[in-house]
């Protein structure tokens, strides 16, 4: 099968011609027109991507090995925890958020559970101490107002 | 001034108590990041780069600490290789031919410590070359005007596939992509907003550092849960090292001969480090090849890293001089250079001549400092090997997070990195390689204002592109850099991996 390369394509295609013809509205810049504008390279730019998807959906590539659907939710559950530590560090502080994204990611990567935390919780008060303090580099110290 | 003049005032700044400080913690850090499965020297220096900045060091100090870390990841890249069987990079596959043979046999140390001498010919006589070189390129460069500019970015992309680049299309899409991302936010010379659909914060732009984190470290992370490789692999054990002078003479006209040809690898547009070690290698097999080679011959472990750490020397040419990098790493430290206001060109070294031969003696001082290190420290490196990337990885990446955060302190930009890191996954899944990603990133104001310039010049009149001799030259080695590798790629590709097969068969 050769359906990756395909798919991707047409998603690269759609892409070239809407960001084609998003650059063909931009305002007239202040000063009027002239024979190169601020859309002259950005149109440039999509018909090059157009060139080479059209080439992808034409003569594609052997497939990929995707996952299996659970390791991508698992995946996705990855993201999703690297946002939230990312949505946590400005209320509850660096150390609070960073302890569990980071004893999460240990545990997904094989670690035991105990052992994960453990990690999770040194890395996050070693690397708070070692900015905020030797670096000087300001993290957000949140609820634990250290 | 001669060169020779500025290379002094070069060493007079590198050799400060300071900067040897700095290229001290920087060929440790950078051995170390070359070392650990999975991160790479690209990765390595991309999350070094925000932190080196929210430090407030000054540019000369972060350019020698960057540049040793730069040098030291490329020592590092070929421990993996040797013990592990694993290239770090992709240059680093030819060093597992001999060395990991070597190491099985029980002389993992005499291989690591070959490997260190020659690494450190290779980037010695590089570096020499780099010194001859560079100056002669600049002079020439300052004859480029827009028009040539912009057939020299074209060129870029053109020929970062690589001669064994596997598919050109691919590549051409990579760089579309990046350059893209790069016309985001406010236009410069118009004031019009691009793309930015009303929000603060992307009227300035994306930053290539949350892209380079993301695409490369994040995605890294994706891979080794996908791959469930968090328990490391195993290695070799390492002996009690016995190198006499012999050894060392014996593999000094192979080094010698790797160093040059990597050299001029490193310098040739798309040719690169991958090239430039599997080149020294196949010459070294056929000048002294006795029926050791592929089953742990030193010269077969001393030729390619010579001619990898040379290309990678080598490879500074372009990018200090057209401020066009050749290759992965090098597109990262160029990076490197843009975040610190520094313009990498043929005016750099006429505006800041300091600056550019404090580089160059930063990367002889940092590579005397790695020989040093090397060899009684190998053992210290090695540990680290062994500490699992299951703890590996998620310490990597939350201290990326924190220099990511640290630009700006704002969680939009963590936000952002995850997105790339997914885009990373993802076009890494469909074989759409991220340098190009990056390059056009880095490159796609200066390139667009080149453009704009030459068409405004000519009002409007596109051939202006290709009207002088110097600039068709240019155009044409660009074509050739795309098409030759889909006649050459492929019989390149199977000969290397036919040579990579026969030794592990």
């Amino acid at each position: 099968m050769r359906i990756t390369d395909r798919v991707f394509g047409v998603l690269l295609l759609i892409l070239a011609v809407t960001y084609g013809y998003e650059a063909t509205k931009f305002p007239i810049p202040f000063g009027g027109q002239e024979s190169v504008g601020p859309e002259t390279f950005p149109i440039l730019l999509s018909i090059i991507l157009a060139i080479g998807s059209i080439y992808m959906i034409v003569k594609p590539d052997e497939d990929a090995k995707w996952p299996a659907v659970s390791m991508l939710i698992e995946l996705g559950i990855v993201c999703l925890v690297l946002v939230l530590f990312a949505f946590g560090l400005e209320y509850v502080g660096f150390v609070l958020s960073a302890t569990p994204a980071v004893a999460f990611l240990c545990w997904r990567m094989g670690a035991t559970p105990g052992k994960s935390l453990l990690t999770g919780a040194i890395t996050s008060v070693v690397i708070y101490v070692l900015f905020t303090r030797v670096l000087e580099l300001a993290l957000p110290s949140g609820i634990l107002g250290l | 001034m001669g060169t020779i003049e500025l290379l002094m005032q070069g060493f007079a700044v590198a050799l400060s108590p300071e900067s040897i400080m700095f290229a001290l913690i920087g060929a440790i850090l950078g051995t170390l990041i070359g070392a650990l499965p999975g991160l790479g020297p690209a990765n390595g220096v991309a999350i070094l780069i925000p932190l080196a900045f929210s430090l407030g060091l000054s540019p000369t100090s972060s350019l020698i600490l960057l540049t040793s870390v730069y040098a030291g990841a490329m020592y590092g890249g070929r421990i993996s290789s040797i013990l592990l069987n694993i290239p770090g990079d992709e240059p680093a596959m030819m060093t597992c031919l001999d060395g990991y043979p070597m190491a099985v046999k029980g002389k993992a140390a005499e291989a690591l410590a070959t490997s260190a001498i020659a690494s450190f010919i290779g980037s010695f006589i590089a570096t020499i070359g780099l010194v001859i070189l560079a100056p002669i390129l600049a002079k020439f460069a300052l004859k480029f005007g827009p028009a040539e500019y912009f057939a020299l970015f074209a060129l870029a992309f053109a020929t970062l596939g690589g001669i064994t680049g596997k598919n050109q299309f691919k590549t051409l899409i990579a760089a579309a992509l990046g350059l893209m991302i790069a016309t985001v936010g406010i236009d410069i010379s118009s004031g019009v907003q691009r793309f930015t659909y009303n929000s603060l914060h992307l009227f300035e732009g994306i930053d290539f550092l949350i892209a380079i984190v993301g695409l490369f470290a994040i995605s890294e992370l994706f891979f080794f849960l996908e791959q469930h490789a968090g328990d490391g692999l195993k290695q070799v054990a390492l002996n009690k090292l016995k190198l006499t002078a012999k050894d060392i003479l014996f593999v000094l006209p192979a080094s010698l001969r790797g160093a040059l040809l990597g050299f001029v690898s490193g310098v040739l547009p798309g040719a690169g480090a991958s090239l430039g070690s599997f080149v020294s290698y196949t010459l070294e097999k056929k000048v002294s090849d006795t029926g050791e080679f592929g089953k742990g011959d030193p010269r077969g472990v001393a030729a390619p890293e010579a001619g990898n750490n040379g290309a990678a020397s080598g490879a500074l040419v372009p990018m200090l001089t057209l401020g066009v990098p050749g290759s992965g790493t090098t597109a990262v430290l160029l990076a490197m250079l843009i975040s610190l206001n520094v313009n990498p060109g043929p005016m750099l070294f006429q505006q800041s001549p300091d600056l550019v031969w404090g580089v160059i003696a930063a990367l002889f001082v940092g590579n005397l400092v790695l020989l040093l290190l090397n060899i009684p420290m190998v053992g210290v490196f090695v540990k680290l090997l062994s500490i699992p990337p299951k703890y590996l990885m998620p310490i990597v990446t939350l201290i990326a997070s924190v220099g990511i955060f640290s630009i700006t302190g704002s969680a939009i930009d963590l936000y952002f990195m995850v997105g790339f890191g997914i885009m990373g996954y993802v076009l890494r899944k469909v074989e759409i390689p991220l340098v190009p990603v990056i390059l056009g990133m880095l490159l796609g104001p200066e390139m667009e204002k080149n453009l704009r310039h030459a068409l405004v010049l000519s009002d409007g009149d596109w051939t202006v592109l290709w009207s002088s001799g110097l600039s068709i030259g240019l155009w044409v080695v660009a074509l050739a850099g795309l098409i030759l590798p889909m006649v050459f790629g492929k019989v390149l590709r199977s000969k290397m991996k036919r040579s990579k097969d026969s030794s592990a068969a």
